[in-house]
């Protein structure tokens, strides 16, 4: 990736496509002034902000802030960032003040920056964390901003929803409002740079590369990333071999990069920087509405387990919602496809005119009346429709176990078979690739991929069940119970939740998918949409605090959560299960001996059997939530 | 492929004549005005007669040469009004005046008699039952020169099947054929072309390919229905899903109701069917000229190509009026009006401009009108990679070097010896077999022959060895060997063996790269070949492998012209399936034909560090 941005397509989004729509374009030209403030914080620090004001001065505005590592340029009040190019324009048109703000530490604010800075319960005198720079960013500005109504909503999507998250738990008087949008959460347990303590190598480093460098005082030039030799990154990644290669590339002024190396297992200091630990802090009267992509390569999981967190541990009032999209398309893609998958209608741009807006302007202008917004909103890939529901997971949803078993079957029927289990030979040498085609960005689309290329490797398993006789509706968490030996002390194990279409299955018409080979119309008939994937390091099975090695040949259990899943398998559709042992390079490999990956050389990287069992002791399955 | 669908690309076209396509504005030229047509009935010497159509130039101010070209696959359109887009084998042909002859062979369409699939030579007639190609052209030729307006001259050419029949004219040739250009002949379906190759079958184009030749003729001869309806766009899924070979012969596919399927299911070694369909045995002492073209991305007949230019040459000593011809063409390419790019190749030029004006033009026109001058070289041979066309007075040419490679441990791909004390290893899962494309697609991608071998080098059961980055260009030019020393856990198993160009990872993209190649890295497949194991010690007599047991395999791969640049790599890839392009091998010695599901059997396959390509180096 050469891009600095890359888990925020978001922004890149915002720059890009100049001039699309002039006439949005004119009018906020007309109608806002924007000026560049530093606002001081409770230690002195000052944060540099950017406030989009509107001239009309017949009543009084809200403020909408956005809180981000990744700048609030362009800066210079003559320059004005593209908000005509997403739907930003739309809070523009109901007279928003918009804040931009860089935080401590970033591009042109003072201070020091610290990845995912751990929120801090107890602070006291001059203490800061981002809650309280928040805070006082919020004090200043309902004192300083001429008009505004003292009502201010936060939002952010990635790392800025990590952000907005911190802004929920600023217990500001003002603040009406939050709404997290896949937000940085857990780096350890499921966004961006782990899940189940795989190290997501690929995002991590490409990402890492540029925005870890160290920004030694203000400034309004952004950082470069790495210039990769190639434009395979399957082949790039195997050919480091290990992680130490990764971190010599790195280099040694990388902070984070380091921590991350120091901390291969959930400690005390990831616990700081889970955000979910401290959700019970969020003020009572701060609505949060979290919101999410079903499809989010990125930060699926902090927007299930943000909602959830507030949910459970929170007073206040907290909605869901979440949509077929990739990291961040609510806010400006089309969302009618992803991928090869289409969904039926434009749902970025229904959420932003049913919900998002509507939710603002209740909260912030007391205007409309959301009472009727769901507490969970929820659009279903499948069925394509959107569902609404008075908790998440639903209360009629009903766990049941799907069972593997001898012959690739897959039946809700438990195995009666003795002894019985399938197994393959994982090498990392050759790992399963994520994706089909070569490439070196982490692609977008993977989450909704055919899987056509894995089903066709001899080290994925595949398990299918006889064509459906009627719909079947998941809703709510996956959970993988594998029963399993291997060959060796550690090894990884991805579970992989696909919907295979229909034999003479098709879209109507035609639609070009770019990127493929010799190929117009991707065939669609027995598409193997991924619908859910997750991987589980092997060594976490018992503990993420205390990695225990495999018994070589003892049969053990290897249970593990996937994000939540909203989708329908239609009549005439199959469910299938794949099961592998690599994921790459989207996930670094497990050189399946039982060791600090993160110090791993290259002779540790071994071939190992893996054995999933599906007989009457061992019945491997999965856990679905079915929707009755 | 002995087969028709040509030149269609991606989801256009079918069952669409060579005669049909290869037509361009700029020649565009009214056939109406200047051609009579007549529609014919030819008496062979047995009685039977064949159908034919006959083109003449209305201006009978001059006498013409006779240019030929006998078909399985119909002398349509039918009817003396109608007329197809072109006649011959180029646009400029029929400027010059040629009478043109389609005709229908023996047995097929509107023509009488009993068909013969690859129609087996009788060298010695005794009576006048006993015919075969050779005498049924013999005797159209002896018809024509009494009942048209011609100069005494007669030419043959086609492409593919018709590539057979012009090939099969030349054993006894009758003395008015001047010039024959059999152009990717069907030549030896068990050893390399369509149907097999070093006994493998190859199952994705046959199954089509029959599914229409089998068919059932209609009435008027003018049309063949198919024997079964089936239709995929995902061929892997497909014959996977089929399973067996023996499946394919079962009631819901061939049942049995394909003639020449089943001859080819029935006859898995190479007997006396496939021998007796071996022209190459043939082709001695010939007289006329003869101009042999092929592809080297040519799915179906390359080895047909080579080997009848070889055959000729080897067997009609002193022989100085065989040229051969080599481009960077699919099945028939050469027949197009214009050829610039193929796969990720681009050419720069329209290679179909120099093909036809400098080459095919004018070895008609010299032969048979006395017109102009023809003087190639002995063989004209398209290095890809260079990217340039090269003239050798042999063929292969004498300057080259066999050097061997030996398949060394970390996966390296070196010119220092190998040793059987090590070896790599995978299993091969006929329930997973490798594919041969990482397209999805219903027929076969026309491009695999070039294609990026990575979605390959990344599977488990998939060896790869590679060079260094080479520091100076190294060109190939001439016969591939693979010698392999192996062993496997079965009793039979398949060795593909794939020679590949790896792109420097600083390659950059086609600008612009509307198919979104990913040249950095790309490894551009060369040359590639199966081959069936147990027929290492003969292909008539298989045996079986002795499990865990070194054998050693020794695989023929078509020659090659390619040269690899400095800074790029040689890579061997070693896999032991390529499907559904060739059937599985059910990794058990038997006749494979008849294997049922069960018997298929995985297998670990163990390759020795030994074990190594010979390359034609050219110095």
């Amino acid at each position: 990736m050469r891009k600095i941005f890359i888990f925020f397509p978001f922004l890149f989004v915002v720059f890009a496509a100049a001039g699309q729509n002039s006439q949005d374009s004119a009018w906020i030209r007309d109608n806002y002034i924007k000026k560049e403030v530093y606002i001081p914080m409770r230690d002195g620090v000052k944060l540099f902000t950017a406030v989009y004001m509107p001239k009309d001065v017949s009543e009084k505005h809200p403020i909408l802030m956005n809180r981000t590592p990744y700048s609030c340029a362009p800066y210079g009040e003559n320059n004005w960032r593209f908000f005509w190019n997403n739907h930003w324009k739309y809070y523009m048109r109901e007279g928003y003040i918009i804040v931009l703000q860089d935080v401590r530490g970033r591009w042109m604010s003072e201070g020091d920056f610290v990845d995912i800075r751990p929120f801090n319960p107890n602070k006291t005198g001059t203490q800061t964390d981002e809650a309280s720079d928040t805070y006082d960013a919020i004090d200043w500005l309902i004192k300083n901003i001429p008009n505004n109504n003292e009502r201010v909503g936060v939002f952010g999507i990635s790392y800025p929803g990590f952000y907005s998250t911190m802004a929920a738990l600023s217990n500001h008087p003002a603040l009406k409002a939050v709404s997290p949008q896949a937000p940085v959460t857990d780096w350890f347990q499921g966004d961006d740079f782990h899940h189940n303590g795989a190290f997501f190598q690929m995002d991590g480093f490409a990402f890492y590369t540029g925005f870890g460098k160290p920004r030694p005082k203000p400034t309004t030039i952004g950082p470069r990333g790495f210039d990769f030799p190639t434009n395979d990154s399957y082949n790039f990644y195997l050919e480091q071999g290990t992680l130490k290669n990764l971190a010599k590339i790195m280099g040694d002024s990388i902070q984070f990069w380091k921590d991350l190396y120091a901390h291969p297992n959930l400690d005390e200091w990831w616990k700081a920087r889970n955000p979910r630990n401290f959700a019970d802090k969020v003020g009572a009267s701060t609505a949060t509405m979290v919101v999410g992509g079903l499809f989010d390569a990125e930060d699926c999981f902090g927007a299930w387990r943000m909602y959830e967190a507030f949910e459970k541990k929170g007073k206040n009032d907290n909605k869901l919602v979440m949509g077929p999209w990739y990291h961040g398309q609510w806010s400006s893609g089309d969302g009618s496809f992803l991928g090869n998958i289409r969904f039926g209608s434009n749902t970025a741009e229904w959420y932003q005119n049913h919900i998002e807006i509507p939710y603002f302007n209740f909260h912030l202008k007391g205007k409309g009346d959301i009472s009727k917004q769901a507490e969970a909103t929820i659009f279903f890939s499948g069925a394509n429709e959107w569902k609404e529901f008075g908790q998440w997971p639903p209360a009629d949803k009903q766990d049941k176990p799907i069972y593997l078993r001898d012959g690739g079957i897959l039946s809700w029927d438990k195995p009666s078979a003795k002894n019985s289990f399938s197994e393959y030979i994982s090498d990392p040498s050759k790992p399963v690739p994520y994706t089909e085609d070569v490439h070196l960005d982490r692609t977008v689309a993977y989450m909704t991929d055919d899987q056509r290329f894995a089903a066709r490797r001899t080290d994925v398993l595949t398990f299918q069940t006889e064509v459906l006789p009627e719909d079947i509706t998941l809703a709510g968490t996956v959970v993988a119970d594998l029963l399993t030996s291997i060959s060796s002390t550690d090894a990884d194990f991805v579970v992989k939740l696909i919907d295979v279409f229909p034999d003479n299955f098709n879209y109507p018409g035609n639609m070009q998918v770019a990127g493929r080979q010799g190929m117009g119309n991707y065939p669609m008939n027995a598409y193997q949409m991924l619908v859910r994937g997750e991987i589980m390091r092997g060594k976490f099975r018992n503990s993420f605090e205390n990695p225990v090695p495999f018994k070589p040949n003892k049969i053990e259990k290897v249970k593990f959560q996937l994000p939540d899943v909203a989708h329908t398998f239609k009549k005439g559709h199959r469910l299938m299960i794949q099961i592998q042992s690599s994921w790459f390079p989207l996930a670094d490999r497990n050189p399946q001996i039982f060791v600090n990956i993160y110090e791993a050389s290259i002779s540790d990287y071994k071939k190992a059997t893996i054995r999933i069992f599906h007989d009457a002791d061992n019945s491997s399955n999965i856990v679905l939530p079915v929707l009755k | 492929m002995k087969k028709i669908l040509l030149f269609t690309f991606w989801g256009i076209g079918f069952l669409l004549p060579v005669r049909g396509i290869a037509q361009d504005t700029a020649y565009r030229f009214s056939l109406k005005e200047n051609y009579t047509k007549k529609e014919v009935f030819i008496t062979m010497r047995d009685g039977v007669r064949l159908f034919t159509a006959i083109y003449a130039p209305k201006d009978s101010s001059a006498m013409y040469p006779i240019l030929m070209e006998r078909t399985p696959y119909s002398c349509s359109p039918y009817g003396d009004e109608k007329f197809p887009l072109q006649l011959g084998p180029n646009a400029l042909l029929q400027k010059d005046g040629y009478i043109f002859i389609y005709q229908d062979v023996r047995g097929r369409y509107k023509s009488e008699g009993n068909f013969q699939e690859v129609t087996p030579a009788v060298p010695v007639k005794q009576t006048k039952q006993q015919v075969d190609e050779s005498s049924d052209t013999f005797d159209t030729i002896e018809w024509l020169l009494k009942n048209t307006q011609n100069n005494g001259s007669v030419g043959l050419y086609g492409i593919s099947y018709p590539g057979f029949y012009a090939s099969a004219s030349l054993p006894g040739a009758h003395p008015a054929i001047k010039a024959v250009s059999p152009q990717a002949p069907v030549t030896d379906e068990f050893i390399g072309d369509d149907c097999n190759h070093n006994g493998a079958f190859f199952l994705l184009d046959n199954f089509g390919f029959y599914n229409y030749f089998d068919g059932k003729r209609s009435d008027n001869g003018e049309n063949y229905s198919e024997v079964f309806k089936y239709r995929t766009n995902d061929a892997y899924s497909f014959f996977l899903k089929m399973g067996t070979l023996k499946n394919s012969n079962g009631p819901a596919y061939f049942n049995a109701k394909g003639k020449i399927y089943s001859e080819v299911l029935q006859n898995d070694r190479y007997n006396s069917y496939w021998k007796s369909r071996n022209i190459r045995t043939h082709l001695k002492n010939i007289k006329p000229a003869v101009l042999v073209v092929g592809g080297w991305f040519d799915a179906e007949d390359m080895f047909g190509a080579l080997q009848t230019y070889q055959s000729i040459e080897q067997q009609t000593p002193g022989n100085n009026n065989n040229r051969l011809v080599m481009g960077p063409w699919t099945h028939g390419g050469w027949a197009l009006s214009t050829w610039t790019k193929y796969a990720s190749y681009d050419f720069g030029s329209n290679l179909n401009d120099y093909y036809h004006q400098q080459i095919e033009t004018p070895f008609f026109n010299y032969h048979l009108k006395n017109k102009g001058s023809f003087e190639l070289p002995e063989a004209t041979i398209f290095e890809t990679g260079s990217n340039e066309w090269k003239k050798y007075n042999t063929w292969p040419p004498a300057s080259s070097t066999p050097t061997s490679f030996y398949f060394q441990p970390g996966g390296k791909l070196a010119t220092t010896a190998g040793s059987n004390k090590s070896f790599d290893e995978y299993v091969s899962d006929p329930a997973k077999p490798v594919p041969y494309t990482s397209v999805l697609s219903g027929r076969r991608n026309n491009e695999y022959l070039a294609e990026d071998q990575r979605f390959a080098a990344q599977r488990p059961d998939v060896l790869v060895f590679e060079t260094d980055t080479l520091k100076e260009d190294v060109i190939i030019t001439g016969k591939i060997i693979a010698n392999l020393f192996v062993s496997t856990t079965g009793t039979d198993a398949d060795f593909i063996v794939k020679l590949i160009d790896v792109l420097p990872e600083a390659e950059k993209n086609p600008t612009p790269n509307p198919r979104n190649f990913q040249m950095s890295g790309f490894q551009r497949l060369v040359r590639a070949e199966v081959f069936r194991g147990k027929f290492r010690k003969s292909y008539e007599a298989p045996v079986a492998f002795v499990p865990n047991k070194i054998e050693n395999i020794s695989i023929a791969l078509n020659e090659v012209a390619h040269l690899f640049k400095n800074g790029h790599r040689i890579m061997v890839q070693v896999q032991s399936s390529w499907f559904p392009l060739v059937d599985r091998n059910p990794q058990k010695f038997m006749r494979i034909p008849d294997a049922t599901e069960k018997d298929f059997q995985k297998a670990s396959i163990r390759v020795y560090h030994n074990s190594h390509i010979v390359l034609p180096i050219m110095k």
